[in-house]
């Protein structure tokens, strides 16, 4: 599948008189295909916001190159195709909705009204499209970003923090209105905190740290590695410990035992095993590795290691 | 050009809400509102008083705006974080730079053409011959503030694209008065045989580098008839033509900081 993002060893760096040089983000690689859900994740700090000003060129990378849908970063033929929300945005209060995508369609030299109020409709802010933004919701105000965003009907979206600050019900409309995207066919980069969103809705991630990518690949991929926590009764420990299941645990509990095993094991085999020996399943729980985990387990072993 | 104008347009709508240049503006057209009744208080004539004071209103208040309006003006859209998504779309940074100048720039004119028009309408109610000549005459300080005021908004929008807001104010005020009361002394420097040669050069330097905004300041032979401006039309003209160089110039080079800027 072709990139829509692809980075190759992107470095922004700043000079600070008491750090000397600070590479805000260092020697990235990242590659994002088209027609993706792509999670950006990451720290306070760690170079999300700056990669997606280089990837926008609005800020100049120091070295490395870019590319985006194809065209290197910068490249003006590119914005016509892209479009960004940034984190928290304010727009010109004393426009209506529909003033505010009239001013960002002109800026594409659109000046069709039935665009922007379908657009509106989109996100649900036909009914409100004549009130001032002053008088808008931040959940408002963040799906009018939305539907500015869709103007150019673009290829690739750039999103910052896109849930950040929001209620739960304005949580799951612009989840909704994400998924959407991608069945729209758009390729969608999510820079985000909001790591059960990112689980619910990403097909890749990358986890960046301290400007470096500490993991990068498909969910399903990096979320491997769960266990199964099996408790039985009236079996002798010995039945258990003689599986010989790899990187498994007993322990034992007031009435039983507890096997714990990593996922890849078939929990069938052993629920049979158990049955034959007269035991007893009380209770058979997958622990799913979940992306809380992987973000706390990288980012961790990174600060640990640096 | 279409980016151009939506960017000066939406300044021109954010500038005409901002309720601190409309207290000052409001501020300006009260005092000429006020401005007749002031004339007891001056041994010289009353209409003298009344044009000069009224024009000196306009002249302080269109400056004060001037300043307050340019100097926030890139920063405020930097922190706001508007700059981002008008940047993501197809719009160059000139073109944001240029919109947002010509923002300022109308509305400017906007507050200027109210105050102006306010103090036409107490002039010729104040005139005991209605002469809608003399109040011509008088409108012709207001035309060739706005020049200077242009002038002075590119000032600040140049300093805006590499310093603070606050620096700004005070550097943007600085060139304005040094731009205004240099020239005069500049003039008697160089007529001054005495001068040291050294001090003239560092003067001639200055003076060139200068905007001389003392140019505009087109109040004496308004004020008095006894002063008169030689060839009036080509002073006007050659004015404005050397307000809109120093401005393009001034922009030029506003356009080439801010395109390597990081924002």
């Amino acid at each position: 599948m072709a990139a829509a993002i692809e980075t190759k060893q992107l470095t922004k760096s700043y000079k600070s008189r008491q750090a000397g040089t600070i590479n805000v983000v260092d020697h990235l690689d990242l590659h994002v295909e088209e027609g993706e859900i792509f999670g950006f994740l990451g720290p306070n700090g760690a170079g999300k916001t700056t990669t997606i000003k280089m990837l926008l060129g609005i800020i100049y990378p120091t070295s490395g190159e870019g590319f985006v849908l194809g065209k290197e970063i910068g490249d003006m033929d590119v914005h016509r195709l892209i479009s960004y929300l940034p984190e928290r945005p304010y727009y010109y209060e004393h426009m209506t909705g529909l003033e505010l995508l009239k001013f960002y369609g002109s800026l594409f030299g659109i000046t069709d009204k039935d665009k922007f109020v379908q657009l509106l409709e989109k996100v649900n802010l036909h009914r409100d499209m004549t009130k001032t933004i002053s008088q808008y919701s931040k959940g408002m105000q963040q799906r009018v970003g939305l539907a500015q965003s869709l103007l150019n009907d673009p290829k690739l979206l750039f999103l910052d923090e896109p849930t950040g600050g929001l209620d739960p019900i304005a949580h799951r409309e612009i989840r909704d209105l994400i998924l959407s995207f991608r069945d729209e066919g758009r390729t969608v980069f999510i820079s985000s905190h909001e790591l059960s969103e990112v689980e619910l809705i990403c097909d890749r991630v990358a986890i960046i740290n301290r400007g470096v990518i500490a993991a990068q690949g498909k969910l399903t991929d990096l979320l491997k590695g769960g266990r199964i926590e099996i408790v039985v009764e009236g079996v002798q420990e010995a039945l258990l410990s003689d599986m010989k299941i790899t990187d498994a645990n007993v322990r034992t509990l007031p009435n039983g035992f507890m096997l714990d095993m990593p996922e890849e094991n078939d929990p069938n085999s052993v629920i049979d095993a158990i049955r034959s020996q007269k035991g007893r399943v009380i209770s058979v729980v997958p622990r799913r590795k979940r992306l809380e985990d992987l973000f706390v387990e990288t980012v961790s072993s990174r600060g640990a290691n640096s | 050009m279409r980016p151009i104008l939506a960017i000066a347009s939406t300044t021109v709508g954010e500038a005409i809400r901002r309720r601190v240049l409309l207290v000052i503006l409001l501020i300006g057209v009260l005092f000429i509102v006020v401005a007749p009744g002031l004339g007891i208080l001056s041994a010289r004539s009353e209409t003298t008083v009344l044009r000069g004071f009224m024009l000196g209103v306009t002249q302080g208040v269109s400056c004060i705006i001037a300043v307050i309006l340019t100097v926030y003006m890139i920063p405020n859209e930097i922190e706001r974080r508007t700059i981002y998504t008008i940047l993501s779309k197809p719009v160059q940074r000139w073109q944001f730079l240029v919109g947002k100048y010509l923002g300022a720039v109308f509305s400017l004119l906007l507050m200027m053409a109210m105050m102006s028009a306010v103090m036409a309408f107490v002039f010729f109610l104040q005139q005991q011959s209605k002469n809608v000549g003399e109040v011509a005459d008088l409108m012709k300080g207001p035309m060739m503030y706005f020049v200077q005021m242009c002038l002075l908004a590119a000032v600040g929008i140049f300093f805006s694209t590499f310093v603070a807001p606050l620096v700004n104010f005070f550097l943007t005020i600085g060139v304005f008065l040094l731009g205004t009361f240099f020239n005069p002394l500049f003039q008697t420097l160089q007529e001054n045989q005495n001068t040291v040669p050294f001090v003239k050069l560092v003067a001639k330097g200055v003076n060139t580098f200068l905007p001389n905004f003392a140019n505009y300041n087109v109040q004496n032979p308004i004020i008095n008839p006894t002063s008169v401006i030689q060839n009036e039309g080509r002073y006007y003209l050659g004015i404005t033509v050397y307000g809109v160089v120093y401005i393009s110039i001034l922009l030029i080079v506003a356009i080439l900081i801010f395109d390597r800027r990081e924002v």
